[in-house]
């Protein structure tokens, strides 16, 4: 009972931070909805038995992406302006996040309530992750390190002042 | 008690209201965290089903989008910055160049 009481309380700050970086005019305080949402999709991390995943996801997204987002809407400012956005496009994309909400909450209906299993022993340890990791996935495991160099690369390159 | 569906439905709710950021917003900033929303509640079905299935691999695949993530945040970053220099907004609008 704890437990889904727990479950509501964070699935409940997720979807209000989602619909703040949704509905909000202003993007800081956008932001910091996306704030609340990662850090509270990263409780629900921990209530799936694998906690470093939520620690990363704090650090990752609460610390470092959403720093830099706050650092450029500050430095260079980041308020909607212009036109307002066509009424069939917010219809159109009203539709489809609605049946595609529908279809899949259709699909979990029918499948039944399918409860999770006792973890097996040592589920979610960083023993064990780091295992999958070197072994199991290991190749994958350089090449995202490649990508992360490329990415740097590239917003260095792109960061250059040639647009003016 | 919790099933496996409670996630699969958070998670497919926070994808669609990520979705309609990402589609009916015009600061380029706010599309950016739109997506980033998209690839999170992904990440919790991994993890749902992870625990489900009793394996660690959905674990691992969320640590490689958490790094590609990573990298998108950087190079989105990135091309947000250089787009605000050289339209002066950060409207989407302004992103016509291979518009027909």
């Amino acid at each position: 009972m704890i437990a889904l009481a727990v479950f509501f309380i964070v699935a409940v700050l997720a979807i209000a931070g989602a619909f703040t970086l949704l509905f909000h005019k202003h993007p800081v305080v956008a932001s910091l909805g996306m704030a609340c949402a990662t850090l509270s999709i990263g409780a629900a991390y921990v209530m799936l038995h694998v906690p470093f995943l939520g620690l990363f996801q704090a650090i990752v997204y609460a610390g470092a992406v959403m720093v830099i987002v706050l650092y450029v809407i500050m430095a260079l400012g980041g308020e909607e302006s212009g036109p307002k956005v066509g009424r069939i496009q917010i219809v159109l994309a009203c539709a489809a996040a609605v049946l595609f909400f529908a279809q899949v909450f259709r699909v979990t209906l029918e499948t039944g309530a399918s409860v999770f299993g006792a973890a097996p022993q040592g589920y979610g340890s960083i023993q064990s992750f780091g295992d999958l990791l070197v072994n199991t996935y290991s190749v994958p495991f350089e090449i995202a390190s490649l990508l992360l160099v490329g990415a740097m690369v590239g917003a260095v390159v792109l960061s250059r002042r040639k647009w003016e | 008690m919790i099933t496996l569906g409670h996630y699969l439905v958070l998670a497919a709710f926070l994808f669609a209201v990520g979705l309609m950021g990402a589609l009916t917003r015009k600061s380029a900033i706010i599309v950016f965290l739109s997506v980033e929303l998209m690839l999170n509640s992904v990440n919790v079905v991994f993890l749902a089903l992870s625990r489900y299935f009793g394996t660690l691999d959905g674990a691992v695949f969320v640590f490689f989008v958490m790094a590609v993530s990573a990298a998108e945040a950087a190079v989105g970053v990135a091309i947000v910055v250089a787009f605000i220099r050289r339209n002066g907004t950060t409207n989407i609008d302004a992103a016509n160049l291979m518009k027909w």
